[in-house]
C-alpha cells in the first residue's frame, strides 16, 4: 500500500516505464510472499468450485473413487441429464422468474422510497425512515412463521409471489439505506432549477435522480438477486408442488430422495452457482463503485 | 403542513402566512410556497406509499403476530389460542427440563460462533485488502475470485463443501498426501461431533471474509494518502504503519463488518439446516436453528408459541449486540 502510494508520484514525474524502485533482495521477497499469499487465498476461495466442476464431469463410477480433481474421463453426459432428465431447466425457469420479479421491484419501489426519503419533505419522514432501519435487526425467523400463515389465509402460499413479496420487504432495509445514502448525495441545485424549468416531481426522480444513482441501483440489484437466487429457508416451508420449486429446493430434493450421487448433485449445484456468478461478473464493476458510496455516504 | 384550510382567511390574520402549526417551518411562506409544500409532501406520501404498504403487512403485522405468539400455545392446527402468558420464555430459559436444556446448548454454540467468526473474518479479511490494495497487476481479477464465495453461498456450495468434507472426501485425501494424516477425520469434518462446529465456523468465515475485504478495501482506497505519507516521514516502517495509521483509521469500517457479522452469526442459521441440521447429536445447533425447528419441523406438537418466543429472545439479544458494539467501538476510538 504504502510503497506504491509514495512511489507513483515519483513515477510520473520521471520515466515512465524504465525507472522503477530499485530492486534489491528484500522487495523481491516481500513481493514474492505478497503474491504467494494473494495466491493462496485466491486457491482456498476456489477450492469447493473446483471440486464441484470436477465431480459433474466425472461418471457414475468415476465419481466414487475420489480423490483426483482432474476427471479421467471427462464426460458431459451428467450435465445433460441433469438438465433434461431432472426437470433442471423448468427449475431454473422458476428460479429465475422468482429473482427478476423480486429484483424489479425492490428497484422500483425502494428507488421511489429512498427518493422521498432523501429529497421530499413531509410529516413522518423521519420516523418512517427509522422504522425501516430497525427491521435490519429483527431475525428473519422471527417472521418466518407468521408470514407463512398469513399467506396461507391469503391463498398466496406455495405459489411464486407468496416468495417474491416476503423477499421485496426483507430487503427494504437494506434497500432504503444505500439508496438514501445515493440520492442525499445529488446537489439539491439540480432539483431546484429543474423544478424551475417546470420538470414534475416524477420527471426530475426520473430524468436527474435515477441516472445519477445508477451504481446505487445496480449494487441493490446485485444485493437482492443474489441472496434470492440463493434462498432456501423460507422457499422449503412454502412451496410444496415440485413444479413450482427453484434450483435451491430442487437441489435439496435430489439429496433427499436417494443415496448421494454427488457427480449428478455437484452438476445440479453448477447450474445453480453458472447464472449468478455470470451476472455478478458483468455487473461488478459497478458494485464496487456503489458500494463505495454506501460506505462515504 | 397538515391538510390546511383555505389560505386566504389566515392570510389576513397573519400577513407571514405562518400558522401556529408551521411554526417549525422556516419562513418567509407565501400562499404559493405553502401550496407547493404541501404538493411536494403529498409527492412524498405517493412516494413512499407501496413501501409503506409492504411493510405494513409484511413487517409490522407479522413482527406483532409474532410477538402475540410468543405469549400463546399452538400448533397451527388448533381452532384458538392458548394464552400461556410468560410460560413459554420461562419454558425456554430455565423451567423445562425438555426445552431449557436444548436451548441452553444451543446458546453455547451460538456464543462460539459470534465469537469465533468475526474474530476470524476481520483478522484474514484486514490483511488480505491491505495486500490486495498493494498490488497493481490482476487485482481486478483477484477481487472476483475472491467475491465468489459471497456471491455463490447457499445450498449449492454447502453441498460442495460435503463433498469435501465427508470420509473419503478431498480434504482427508490433501492431508494425508502432505503428511498430516494424523489431522484427517475418519468419521468425516462433520461426522465427528469435536470438529464439526470449528468446521462449520471455518466455512462461515470463508463465505463472511469477501464483504469485509470489500468494506476494508474501499476504506483503504478512499483513505488520506497524506496521512500515510506524514508516518513515513516521520520514520515508520511498513508494518508500524499499518498498525498505528491504518487499522485505527479504519475502526469504523472494522465495526460495521463486526455487527454485520455478529448479527448473521446470532440469527443466520441456513448453513446449520443444510450441511448438519444440528448434528451429530446437537452439537451443531444454534438458536436460529433450534427456533426453526420449533416452528416448522416439529409436526402437531405445539411449540408455535415457543418458537416465536425464541425468535423474539434473539431479536433482543441483537438488539443488545448491536447497541453495545457501537459504545465498545466508540470508547476504543
Amino acid at each position: 500500500m504504502s510503497a506504491s502510494a509514495v512511489s507513483t508520484p515519483r513515477r510520473a514525474t520521471g520515466a515512465p516505464s524504465k525507472e522503477r524502485a530499485p530492486r534489491n533482495p528484500r522487495t523481491i521477497i516481500s513481493r514474492s510472499v505478497v503474491g504467494l499469499l494473494l495466491a493462496l487465498y485466491a486457491a482456498i476461495s476456489l477450492y469447493p468450485f473446483a471440486w464441484m466442476v470436477s465431480a459433474a464431469f466425472k461418471d457414475n463410477e468415476e465419481v466414487l473413487e475420489g480423490g483426483h480433481l482432474i476427471p479421467r474421463n471427462p464426460t458431459l453426459q451428467t450435465f445433460s441429464d441433469t438438465w433434461s432428465q431432472l426437470h433442471f431447466f423448468d427449475y431454473f425457469r422458476n428460479s429465475l422468474q422468482v429473482t427478476l420479479l423480486t429484483t424489479v421491484l425492490v428497484v422500483v419501489v425502494y428507488a421511489a422510497a429512498s427518493y422521498a426519503f432523501a429529497v421530499l419533505r413531509f410529516p413522518g419522514r423521519t420516523a418512517l425512515y427509522r422504522l425501516f432501519l430497525v427491521l435490519l435487526f429483527v431475525p428473519g425467523v422471527v417472521t418466518l412463521l407468521p408470514i407463512v400463515l398469513l399467506e396461507h389465509e391469503l391463498n398466496i402460499l406455495g405459489t411464486h409471489w407468496g416468495l417474491v413479496l416476503p423477499f421485496v420487504n426483507g430487503t427494504a432495509p437494506l434497500a432504503v439505506l444505500l439508496l438514501t445514502n445515493a440520492f442525499s448525495t445529488v446537489p439539491s441545485e439540480l432539483r431546484e432549477s429543474a423544478r424551475m424549468d417546470g420538470a414534475g416531481e416524477l420527471r426530475v426522480f426520473a430524468s436527474i435522480y435515477l441516472p445519477l444513482a445508477r451504481p446505487a441501483l445496480i449494487t441493490i440489484a446485485l444485493l437482492t438477486a443474489i441472496p434470492t437466487w440463493n434462498e432456501y429457508q423460507l422457499t422449503r416451508v412454502s412451496l410444496n408442488d415440485p413444479d413450482s420449486y427453484t434450483l435451491p429446493i430442487a437441489l435439496q430434493a435430489m439429496q433427499s430422495e436417494s443415496v448421494v450421487q454427488y457427480n449428478t448433485l455437484m452438476a445440479a449445484a453448477l447450474i445453480l452457482v453458472v447464472p449468478i456468478v455470470l451476472l455478478f461478473l458483468s455487473a461488478q464493476r459497478y458494485f464496487v463503485n456503489g458500494l463505495m458510496g454506501a460506505v462515504k455516504g | 403542513m397538515s391538510v390546511n384550510v383555505t389560505p386566504t382567511p389566515r392570510l389576513t390574520s397573519r400577513p407571514d402566512g405562518t400558522s401556529g402549526k408551521n411554526r417549525k417551518v422556516k419562513p418567509p411562506s407565501s400562499p404559493a410556497a405553502r401550496r407547493s409544500r404541501r404538493k411536494e409532501a403529498l409527492w412524498g406520501f405517493a412516494f413512499i406509499a407501496p413501501a409503506v404498504i409492504l411493510f405494513a403487512v409484511m413487517g409490522l403485522y407479522t413482527v406483532g403476530y409474532g410477538f402475540l405468539l410468543s405469549f400463546a400455545q399452538w400448533n397451527g392446527f388448533w381452532p384458538d389460542w392458548n394464552w400461556v402468558g410468560f410460560d413459554n420464555y420461562a419454558d425456554l430459559l430455565w423451567r423445562s427440563p425438555v426445552y431449557s436444556p436444548i436451548v441452553h446448548d444451543a446458546a453455547w454454540n451460538t456464543l462460539w460462533v459470534m465469537i469465533a467468526v468475526p474474530v476470524l473474518t476481520v483478522a484474514i479479511a484486514f490483511p488480505l485488502a491491505v495486500v490486495l490494495n498493494s498490488v497493481k497487476r490482476l487485482s481486478g481479477v483477484l477481487r472476483s475470485i475472491y467475491f465468489l464465495p459471497y456471491v455463490t453461498t447457499g445450498i449449492a456450495v454447502y453441498f460442495a463443501w460435503q463433498y469435501i468434507l465427508e470420509p473419503n472426501g478431498a480434504l482427508n485425501l490433501l492431508l494425508k498426501s502432505v503428511g498430516l494424516g494424523s489431522l484427517s477425520q475418519p468419521q468425516g469434518f462433520l461426522g465427528n461431533p469435536d470438529t464439526a462446529l470449528p468446521t462449520l465456523i471455518i466455512v462461515m468465515v470463508w463465505s463472511a471474509v469477501p464483504v469485509a475485504m470489500l468494506l476494508f478495501l474501499t476504506g483503504l482506497q478512499t483513505m488520506d494518502s497524506s496521512l500515510l505519507e506524514a508516518a513515513q516521514l516521520d520514520g515508520a516502517g511498513w508494518w508500524r504503519t499499518q498498525f498505528s495509521v491504518v487499522w485505527p483509521l479504519l475502526r469504523p469500517i472494522t465495526a460495521v463488518i463486526v455487527l454485520l457479522n455478529l448479527r448473521d452469526s446470532l440469527q443466520g442459521f441456513q448453513i446449520f439446516l443444510i450441511m448438519t441440521n444440528g448434528g451429530p447429536g446437537n452439537a451443531t445447533n444454534v438458536l436460529g436453528l433450534e427456533t426453526y425447528r420449533l416452528a416448522f419441523l416439529n409436526e402437531l406438537a405445539p411449540t408455535l408459541g415457543l418458537a416465536s418466543a425464541l425468535g423474539w429472545i434473539l431479536f433482543v439479544v441483537a438488539l443488545i449486540v448491536a447497541f453495545v458494539n457501537q459504545r465498545a467501538m466508540r470508547r476504543l476510538g
